[in-house]
This record gives C-alpha cells, sequence and structure tokens, in this order.
C-alpha cells in the first residue's frame, strides 16, 4: 500500500486539485496505482519522479484530456473529463517544449489563448503585449519564433499561459530544456509571478533542485505513479547549505528506491 | 508593474531570412542554363528546318511570326483558357480543401470520402473527358467538370496529409485552453495547411494547364486546346509550335508567380540552404 498524501486541506475548504484513490491503465499497462493527493489553493506543489512514473497522465487527467480507470479527479470541485468546456480559464499549461506556433509572431502566440476564451481582439493584444512586458520580451513582439533563442520562446510559452489569469498553473517541466543559469532565473521569475496573483501551482519535475526552489510541498512518485514520500521545504532548507543537502538525498533516496 | 517583471535580460535574436535576394539569386543561378537550352532549342530546329519540310520542322522564324499573330489575334482564345485554368483551379482548391479538412476532422465520415477521393485519383483523365461529353453539352461545364474532378483530389489528399502531419504538441497546446472545433480549425489547422495548399498548386498547375488544353480540344470550339486542335486539322505544325512555346512560357511564369505569393504568405518559415 502505497502512502497517502497526509497534507491538510485548507480550512476544509474544496482543494484545487484533488486525485482520490486514483487508478489507470493504458491496456494491461498501469500507469498510476492508488495514486491520491490535493493541491489547496495558492499552493505551489512540485512532482518528482523519474521517467516513466506517470507524471504526464497525471496531468493530463487533471486537464481532463482523458478519465481515470478508477478513482475520482476534482479540479476546483468540477470533473475536468466531463466538465472539460467549464473548465476554460480555469486551468492552463507551461509545456516542456514552448510549442509556439510559428506562423504566429511573439504577441500573437500570447493572445492566442486569450482569442480562444473570445477575449476582443484589441483586448487581447494589450493583455499580450503587457505580458511580454513582464517577461522582457517586448522588443521581440512582432518577431517569429525561429528568430527567439530558446530561452525566449520558453518565456513567450510562459507568457501565453500566464495571459488568460488561469487559477491554476500546470508546469510541465517547462524549464528541463533551457540551460542552468536561464532556468534559474526563470523559475524564480515564474514563482513570483505565481506568489504575487495567488495562483494554484502543479509543478512537474525530475529535478530535485528546482523541486526544493519552488514548492511548497513536494511529491516524489514511483513508478506506476504512486506516492512515495510528501515533503514540504521550508525557507531554511532552501538558503541553508546543508539542511537543502539533507532533504535533496532524501528525495534523491526516495527516487532511488524505486529504481 | 515592474516590480513583478521576469528579470531575464536575453536580447539575442537570431538572424532572419530574408526571401527576396535568395529568389533572385536562384533565378540568376538557373537563367544561364535555361538561356542555353533554349539556344540550343531554337539551334536544333533551325537545323532541322534546312533538312526537313516546314510542316514537319518549322523554322524558329515562322514560329516566331505565329506566335506573334496568336499574341494579337486570338488574345480572346488565351484569355479564355486562362480564365478556365483559373476557375478550375479556385474551385478544386476550395473543394479538395474542405474533402481534406472533412477527411482530417471527421474520423466517422474519413473513410467515405477517402474511399471515393481514392477512386477518383484512379480514373484516367481521358475517361472523365470522354464521361463530360456525354453528359453535359455545355462546353464550359464540361470543361469545368473535366478540370474539377482531376484536380480535386490533388488538394484533398494533401491537404489530409497536411491535417495528420500536424504535431500532437500544437493540438495538445491549443486543446489546453478548451477551444471548441471552430477555434481548432481557425486558429491551428487552417493557418498549417495553407503550407500544403501552396504545395499542390505549384505540383499541379503544369499539369492542370495541360489537362485544360486537352480538355478544350475535345470538348469546346474556343480556347487555345481548340486552336491547337485547328491547327493540327491544317496540318499548320508552326502554329502547334507556336501555342506549344507559349504554355510553356506560361506554366514557367504561372510557377514563378505562385511562388512568389507562397514566399510572401509563409514568410515566417525560415530560409534553410542545405550546402
Amino acid at each position: 500500500m502505497s502512502p497517502q498524501s497526509n497534507a491538510a486541506i485548507q480550512n476544509g475548504e474544496e482543494p484545487a486539485i484533488l486525485l482520490d484513490s486514483i487508478n489507470k491503465s493504458f491496456g494491461s499497462v498501469v500507469a498510476i496505482e492508488n495514486l491520491s493527493f490535493h493541491v489547496n489553493k495558492g499552493e505551489i506543489v512540485s512532482f518528482l519522479g523519474r521517467t516513466g512514473a506517470g507524471k504526464s497522465t497525471a496531468l493530463n487527467l487533471i486537464m481532463g484530456n482523458f478519465g481515470p480507470t478508477k478513482g475520482r479527479v476534482r479540479v476546483m470541485g468540477m470533473d475536468p473529463n466531463k466538465d472539460f468546456k467549464k473548465l476554460r480559464q480555469t486551468i492552463s499549461v507551461g509545456f516542456q517544449t514552448d510549442r509556439l506556433l510559428p506562423w504566429r509572431t511573439t504577441v500573437e502566440n500570447v493572445e492566442l489563448g486569450l482569442l480562444i476564451l473570445r477575449e476582443p481582439k484589441a483586448q487581447a493584444r494589450e493583455k499580450a503585449l503587457e505580458w511580454l512586458d513582464r517577461v522582457n520580451l517586448t522588443a521581440a513582439a512582432n518577431l517569429y519564433p525561429h528568430e527567439l533563442s530558446g530561452g525566449m520562446r520558453q518565456r513567450a510559452s510562459l507568457a501565453r499561459a500566464l495571459a488568460i489569469d488561469p487559477e491554476i498553473l500546470l508546469l510541465d517541466e517547462c524549464f528541463s530544456q533551457l540551460d542552468h543559469v536561464t532556468s534559474q532565473t526563470l523559475r524564480a521569475d515564474v514563482s513570483e509571478v505565481i506568489r504575487k496573483y495567488n495562483k494554484t501551482c502543479l509543478f512537474i519535475t525530475h529535478r530535485i533542485d528546482d523541486a526544493i526552489e519552488m514548492a511548497d510541498r513536494i511529491l516524489v512518485l514511483g513508478a506506476p505513479a504512486r506516492l512515495l514520500l510528501e515533503e514540504s521545504p521550508t525557507e531554511e532548507d532552501r538558503t541553508d547549505r546543508d539542511k537543502f543537502r539533507i532533504l535533496h538525498d532524501k528525495i534523491a533516496a526516495a527516487l532511488g528506491v524505486d529504481a | 508593474m515592474k516590480d513583478y517583471s521576469m528579470s531575464t535580460q536575453e536580447t539575442s535574436v537570431t538572424p532572419t531570412g530574408k526571401s527576396g535576394p535568395v529568389l533572385l539569386r536562384v533565378f540568376n543561378q538557373d537563367r544561364f542554363a535555361g538561356l542555353v537550352v533554349v539556344a540550343l532549342i531554337i539551334l536544333a530546329l533551325q537545323i532541322a528546318s534546312q533538312f526537313a519540310p516546314h510542316y514537319i520542322a518549322p523554322p524558329p522564324v515562322l514560329i516566331a511570326e505565329k506566335l506573334w499573330t496568336q499574341l494579337t489575334s486570338l488574345w480572346d482564345e488565351i484569355l479564355i483558357t486562362l480564365l478556365r485554368l483559373a476557375i478550375a483551379l479556385a474551385f478544386a482548391m476550395l473543394i479538395g480543401t474542405i474533402l481534406g479538412i472533412v477527411m482530417g476532422m471527421l474520423p466517422r465520415i474519413r473513410p467515405y470520402v477517402r474511399s471515393l477521393v481514392v477512386i477518383d485519383t484512379g480514373i484516367p483523365a481521358l475517361s472523365w473527358m470522354l464521361i463530360a461529353v456525354f453528359w453535359f453539352r455545355e462546353p464550359e461545364i464540361r470543361i469545368f467538370f473535366i478540370m474539377s474532378v482531376i484536380l480535386v483530389p490533388f488538394y484533398a489528399l494533401n491537404v489530409f496529409d497536411g491535417i495528420r502531419s500536424l504535431p500532437k504538441e500544437w493540438l495538445e497546446m491549443c486543446e489546453s485552453f478548451r477551444p471548441n472545433r471552430w477555434q481548432v480549425l481557425r486558429y491551428l489547422i487552417l493557418p498549417h495547411i495553407i503550407a500544403y495548399v501552396f504545395s499542390t498548386t505549384r505540383s499541379v498547375i503544369g499539369y492542370a494547364t495541360r489537362m485544360v488544353i486537352f480538355a478544350e480540344l475535345i470538348a469546346s470550339a474556343v480556347g487555345i486546346g481548340a486552336q491547337m486542335g485547328l491547327a493540327q486539322a491544317n496540318f499548320d505544325i508552326a502554329s502547334v509550335f507556336a501555342w506549344t512555346l507559349f504554355l510553356v512560357v506560361l506554366n514557367i511564369f504561372s510557377q514563378f508567380l505562385v511562388a512568389l505569393l507562397e514566399k510572401r504568405v509563409l514568410r515566417y518559415r525560415p530560409e534553410v540552404e542545405v550546402r
């Protein structure tokens, strides 16, 4: 029996994301086995697991791209698969690769979500430009994706995800393609924006450092996806090198046990 | 608002590929070889005309005279052919694209539409021409029908291929905003398949020109094809050569125009040159 998330649900209020005793299989392949956890509103939770641990399957369940084989998924109290359209503007995703559309300029890519949400064109453009300013890409607004560097593309991609002002932001290893310095800076910036606007964030990563630095809570998954360890890093864990190392090793050991 | 700005300062921008000079460069490289080949053909015709009767190998000067006559006095025949070509291409582009989208976006209908299109591609152009003569009395309808049934499958299959090659990541990204089907079509599929519509047009324009001439020869009394039929009936091979020359130039020019338009519409694509 795998451990269950023991974090408290805030003030008894409905969590932003809830996975309750989830099983998910694709044919005979079990991707998720009895996984339960929740993410409170305004919380940043990091999902750590090795490749093939079912992190992306869990993300797809939360996005509502498919339903679980067994168990209950709730996003803001709704079933994301059955109430797919009702969760418009509630969830936004920062993907591992930037996924910018090559025929749209940077600003047109950022405004895409807003246009899909039927924001008037002028208003969508204004908001997109505001977000480009926040991610320091104003000068690149009218450039096409192939004219941008990797870091600029990923920032544009994050601006696109944030521009629709979602309540929940899902980040799927979206810093892993960047070099260490760019990744670190961008992660700190995104983290700042999430906290400033009180967004809920589920951050999928395979880098332990990223998880400790960014998350309020870390969930370590084994394969098939089941909870191996849950940790809540404190500010001290982040700033004190020894404590950081101890937590890092503990998580690494949990991941290693699974190996 | 600056207090929560993302602080990453990264201003490097990769160089933009400029489309104009590349086109010009390709044209310059090819122009010399093209001129050499044209000069050789003219020389061969001139030599052949010295030894063979003019109804078999007309001299280049006679062909040039015929071409001048055609351009000045038969411009209405040329215009009719060009109009037929343009209308049929535009119609085939529209219907073929719609069928391609139906195949790409409606899986339940796909097998039926696809079977229909595949069967159509297997029917020889000549069969369609003869069928059109039986079915329709009006020459314009005959030609329009022939051109449409021949060209539509090219667009339908290529657009369908385009939709199938749409990166799954783009679709997932788009769907993360929970769009309706119309929005997926508008923001993702239509812009993506434009490149496929252009490449199909570039591939079929020469074929379409040949088909419209053939259809005019079989099914109409006006147009370049009909004029070529008339020239053949009168043993006027110089006129046949002159019309052929005109059609070759027309084909090269139309390919160039489509390529130019394609460059402009698809300017977002980076220039890639293989060394």
